[in-house]
């Protein structure tokens, strides 16, 4: 019977993870805040079941959250990265092909069985993964992304269906397809979504069999490319092996508003040594750099300014890209305003295998390799001892504005000071 | 910038400690008649962990092991894909802690036993809520 497309994505995932590796967390109601410790941006089943709501502030929501003992964490992306990669990579193993779309859902590509049912390779697969990893999963499958995308949701929403649906191979998928509103079909934007509720389009089903030309008419070859996958035929193919990466950008929100320039120097310098040791690790110089920074949009007199730079030498060497992008900080800061965060773009990345004859190099070929010994070793100190063992004076020594994570729970699976205890002693 | 004193993260990607390749050095000359013999190196990754997406590291606190060879402060490598036998270490999760424990089969009965005779076992048809975690392979003790 071919192929089928599968949407693998994590239930709660921020919220799983913390659960999966604190014994305390299983069965609690729990929250993960975004950066800053902003807003709720993940919930555990049974905090949802409390009815509390994604996206709503934490100092709006903290009373009834202390109220409900409902436990609070910062987003500990270190943990929540690397309990993806071992999701990704069981999905790895039951899938032909799997394209990783974002922390925690993945396209895959699964043969279907002669009798054309995955609902046996789809419970396996989330035992396996509740097994291996404590992580729940949910599993929509179809003839396209679109398809799959859509199955996943009906995956969750609906109990019986106990975490996995294929629209492929189902009883009544019309039925199905009227239940999803117009809203929620993958792709589809508020505005277009408007504009089908004009003509009577509800739902996915009503969406699939509108008259093409309408569709055309309105929005192109993309609502097209839509409406065939709706109809079952896979338009969009995986995305298999990510390109190298062209930009890298480390950017952060201040935990309060910074107004001088030394502060907006530090943060920048910080942000630089930052994404000079992703290079190095991603094995990539940048050819250009871009610092920016910006007050929040939500008070009145939004500025926000970035400068650019070329460099006359590709680099990933922490003291040159600083040396670029600090005079750039005099050209983005103005005096009483109250920036909220600021960003570095690596740019024009490319590979260090590149040979680096030119007639710039400011540098004998004993000093350069010497800078790069240099970069190495600063590299493993801050590996082996924790990040900021050996560290730039630019960033400044107590930064005030640093992120806020008051609530981090351990980094349980990666730092060995933070791995679980296990009590032998009852 | 956190300046916490951070030990050397253990991933599941592998971290190889090689042997240097004997051969490799000479420039010139006779090749070493060792050339042929040589191996890539001793993997500790490929001796404590059999299946890296489902092994995590957790921290022994307590004796009750002793008599298993697990003490306390310990490193302990745990399988989650590994199935729990009667006879193998596992950590169970009991009122919401990670405990280690040995399970036994015991008169057609399963139950969570110490390796130390100051602990009593633990019935697993009293207690209502128990969880097996994951399989303990491994024990990396200091000297």
């Amino acid at each position: 019977m071919g192929l089928a497309t599968a949407l693998i994505d994590g239930n709660n995932f921020y919220a799983s993870c913390e659960q999966s590796l604190d014994p305390s967390l299983i069965g609690k109601p729990v929250v993960v805040l975004s950066n800053n410790d902003g807003c709720i941006v993940a919930r555990s089943a049974e905090a949802r079941a409390l009815g509390i709501a994604m996206g709503t502030p934490y100092f709006k929501a903290r009373q009834e959250l202390e109220r409900q003992n409902v436990v609070v964490r910062s987003s500990n992306y270190a943990l929540y990265a690397d309990m993806s990669q071992r999701m990704m990579s069981l999905l790895e193993i039951h899938c032909e092909e799997l394209e990783i779309y974002s922390i925690d859902e993945a396209f895959g590509r699964v043969r279907r069985p002669k009798d054309g049912d995955l609902q046996t390779w789809g419970r396996s697969l989330r035992a396996r993964v509740r097994q291996d990893l404590g992580l729940p999963i949910a599993i929509g499958l179809g003839a396209s992304k679109s398809q799959a995308k859509l199955a996943n949701r009906l995956a969750k929403q609906v109990p019986a269906h106990a975490g996995i649906f294929d629209l492929g191979h189902c009883a009544d998928p019309d039925a199905w397809l009227e239940t999803i509103a117009i809203e929620d079909v993958w792709g589809i934007g508020r505005k277009l979504a408007r504009w089908c509720r004009l003509r009577g389009v509800n739902n996915a089903r009503l969406l699939r069999d509108m008259p093409s030309g309408e569709l055309r008419a309105k929005c192109g070859v993309v609502g097209l490319r839509l409406q065939r996958e709706l109809r079952g035929h896979a338009c969009l193919p995986l995305a298999l092996a990510p390109s190298p990466k062209q930009e890298t950008c480390v950017s952060r929100s201040f935990s309060r508003p910074i107004t001088t320039l030394e502060e907006l120097r530090q943060a920048v310098a910080t942000y630089v040594v930052r994404a000079a040791e992703k290079l190095r690790k991603q094995h990539q110089r940048a050819a250009a750099l871009t610092v920016y920074t910006r007050t929040s949009p939500f008070i009145p007199a939004f500025y926000s300014q970035a400068a650019s730079i070329r460099l006359d030498l590709p680099s990933n060497d922490t003291t040159v890209l600083l040396e670029a992008a600090l005079p750039l900080v005099d050209r983005i800061f103005r005096p009483h305003r109250q920036l909220a965060k600021a960003g570095v773009l690596m740019q024009h990345l490319q590979g260090t295998e590149l040979l680096q004859s030119h007639l710039l190099v400011p540098l004998s070929e004993a000093q350069q390799q010497r800078r790069e010994g240099l970069m190495r070793t600063i590299d493993q100190l801050n590996r082996r001892y924790g990040r900021g063992t050996v560290q730039w004076a630019a960033c400044g020594l107590h930064p005030s504005w640093m992120m806020r994570r008051e609530r981090l729970g351990r980094t349980a699976t990666t730092r060995l000071s933070d791995v679980p205890v296990v009590h032998a002693d009852r | 910038m956190d300046v916490r004193h951070q030990p050397l993260p253990l991933q599941p990607r592998r971290t190889r400690l090689s042997l240097p390749l004997a051969g490799e050095r000479v420039a010139a000359g006779f090749p070493s008649p060792a050339d042929d013999y040589v191996e890539v190196g001793i993997d500790l990754n490929d001796q404590l962990i059999r299946h890296p997406t489902s092994t995590f590291f957790l921290r022994v606190s307590g004796e009750s092991m002793l008599g298993a060879g697990i003490h306390d402060g310990d490193l302990l490598v745990v399988d989650r894909s590994l199935d729990p036998r009667p006879g193998r270490v596992v950590v169970a999760v009991l009122d919401g802690e990670f405990t280690l424990k040995r399970l036994v089969q015991h008169h057609g009965r399963l139950r969570l036993e110490a390796a130390n005779p100051a602990y009593p076992p633990l019935e697993l048809h009293r207690c209502g809520d128990v969880q097996i975690w994951g399989v303990a392979i491994h024990v990396i003790h200091p000297l």
